[in-house]
């Protein structure tokens, strides 16, 4: 069975990463980058040696996002739609496991994400476990 | 043997053994699989049981057989069809009219030129080339450009289609069409690089090295065309350029840019083999742009010290190069030459009409303006410049780079 992971993150969040320094946020120091990397190639790099990987993607910042709409029947295009503070989907995992629960116990690992002291101010961590409905998938 | 020297041996004699057997049977589609199906046969062979006397020779009998075996089921199922067209089975082929000498070299040359067809688009030229002559497997191509593997496999397979429904001859272009097609050519390899090139050390831990596997591919073309001066152009360039690689990033991945490097980093004979090409290439005449760019690397890579660079000499170099390949990233790295020669503020006057075509240039162009209004002193706008690149950026680390760079013309306090 495949689960999806999914992790979120503001436009804020983004910047901190990037090193956007503004008033309100602290912004991760080089080390700190360097460390959440290395945390986060290892949990992806004990999936791959279980033979639980199937799939990884990180989205660049919510600011590059378009969006489309119908209105009044035609479908209008707005660039970065969201809110400085809204949380929106940032990358996700695909895994292949024996159960939701081991689904769940492989994303709960990623609660010890390292992160700067000060930074992830205002909220604690949270991800999303879905399983996939294969049953929809078209034929390959 | 080991497993690693096999797998270059086989690498190496792939393109060989795929041209010598379309050379003899046609069917370049149904031949590609057979010798894909051979070389997978002596990866799980060789190491185990020795490679054989003749590899080649090996590969290539494989390869017939299961030309053939593929071939006759075709065939049959064309026949349980009705369909009256028959193929030309390996065993009942002759050999080759004597006119036709099939030497090695020449068909590898064939086949590159067939994967690079201007009739295919540029993904499938590329993902033709690496396993056709590459000889890199589906799934590791699929895994070099972050698509499905089977995505990979409609793109190859697409490509092959379209070779064999437009029966392009397997054999050289006319003198007339030469030079496009030995363009399309190395501009297919130059591709492969530059995307090696651009993958940043996080994003790179499964993937195979394009970089890496686009100089092996230039190097043979050079090989194959020891007149053509823009293919010792092109493996100039990349050798150049690629020796600088483990200087480009520091040790979290962050960008350095050329000027900050640590030179001692910098690979010596990569840039030893890249100036002797280039100093043998460019007194020949026909200069193009390969040659151009790769003398400009070459006298980047020959500074001991970044303050030493011969800008008046890379200037000159960037006006020829106008000249004959004028494009915006050329202007924009032409106008930083300007402002090493002439100061920043010509330089400026030179970038500002690109902003009419902004969608070619993306976030360069305002990371290069903040460059030069920080050497002329304006940091205000300066700054203004590198936050408006970092939103444009979609790389973490090259947003970090200009963060960086804007914050350290923050005035004081904030």
């Amino acid at each position: 069975m495949k689960y999806m992971i999914l992790l979120y993150g503001s436009q804020r969040d983004y910047d901190a990463l990037a090193g956007r320094s503004s008033a309100d946020t602290p912004t991760w120091s080089a080390d700190e980058v360097a460390a959440l990397y290395a945390f986060m190639a290892s949990w992806n790099q004990e999936l791959v040696e279980s033979g639980e990987f199937v799939d990884a993607r990180g989205l660049a910042a919510p600011v590059h996002a378009r969006r489309i709409q119908l209105r009044d029947g035609v479908p209008v295009v707005t660039d970065g739609p969201y809110a400085e503070s809204e949380e929106v989907l940032a990358g996700y995992t695909i895994v292949e496991c024996d159960s939701f629960d081991r689904a769940t116990e492989i994303a709960a690992r990623l609660a010890k994400t390292p992160h700067p002291p000060a930074a992830g101010r205002g909220r604690e961590f949270y991800a999303d476990v879905r399983p996939i409905d294969e049953g929809a998938a078209p034929e390959g | 043997m080991t497993g690693a020297t096999v797998e270059d041996l086989l690498r190496q004699l792939a393109p060989q053994v795929l041209s010598a057997l379309v050379r003899r049977y046609g069917h370049f589609d149904t031949a590609e699989d057979a010798v894909q199906e051979a070389l997978l046969a002596a990866a799980v062979q060789w190491p185990r049981e020795g490679v054989p006397d003749s590899p080649r020779g090996w590969l290539i009998t494989v390869a017939s057989r299961r030309l053939t075996d593929l071939l006759r089921r075709e065939q049959a199922r064309r026949r349980r069809e009705d369909d009256l067209a028959r193929w030309t089975l390996p065993e009942q082929w002759l050999a080759p009219p004597a006119d036709q000498p099939a030497a090695a070299g020449d068909d590898t040359l064939v086949l590159l030129l067939l994967c690079c067809h201007p009739a295919l688009d540029p993904a499938a030229q590329i993902a033709l080339t690496l396993r056709a002559v590459g000889g890199l497997s589906t799934a590791e191509i699929a895994r070099a450009f972050l698509v499905p593997e089977a995505t990979m496999a409609r793109r190859i397979s697409r490509a092959k289609q379209r070779i064999k429904a437009s029966s392009f001859p397997f054999g050289l272009p006319s003198p007339g069409d030469r030079p496009a097609r030995l363009a399309t050519l190395l501009h297919v390899l130059y591709l492969i690089f530059t995307e090696g090139y651009s993958t940043t050390a996080g994003a790179s831990l499964q993937r195979a090295d394009l970089a890496a596997e686009a100089i092996r591919l230039a190097r043979l073309a050079h090989r194959l065309l020891p007149e053509d001066t823009e293919a010792a152009g092109l493996l100039a360039l990349m050798l150049l350029t690629d020796a600088r690689r483990p200087a480009r990033t520091g040790p979290h991945g962050d960008l350095i840019p050329m000027a900050e490097q640590d030179r001692s980093l910098w690979h010596t004979a990569s840039i030893a083999e890249g100036v002797a090409l280039v100093t043998d290439v460019l007194p020949r005449g026909a200069t193009g742009p390969y040659q151009l760019q790769a003398a400009i690397a070459a006298l980047h890579d020959e500074a001991p010290t970044a303050e030493a660079t011969d800008w008046p000499q890379i200037l000159a170099l960037y006006q020829l190069l106008l000249r004959i390949s004028d494009n915006p990233i050329v202007r924009l790295n032409h106008a930083v030459a300007v402002a090493m020669v002439h100061g920043p503020h010509a330089a400026l006057d030179l970038i500002d009409p690109l902003y009419a075509n902004q969608h070619l240039v993306d976030h360069r162009l305002h990371a290069i303006r903040g460059h030069l209004l920080e050497m002329a002193g304006d940091h205000t706008s300066a700054r203004d410049a590198y936050l408006t690149a970092a939103r444009q950026a979609t790389s973490l680390p090259q947003q970090r780079y200009l963060h960086a760079r804007a914050d350290k013309l923050s005035p004081a306090g904030e």
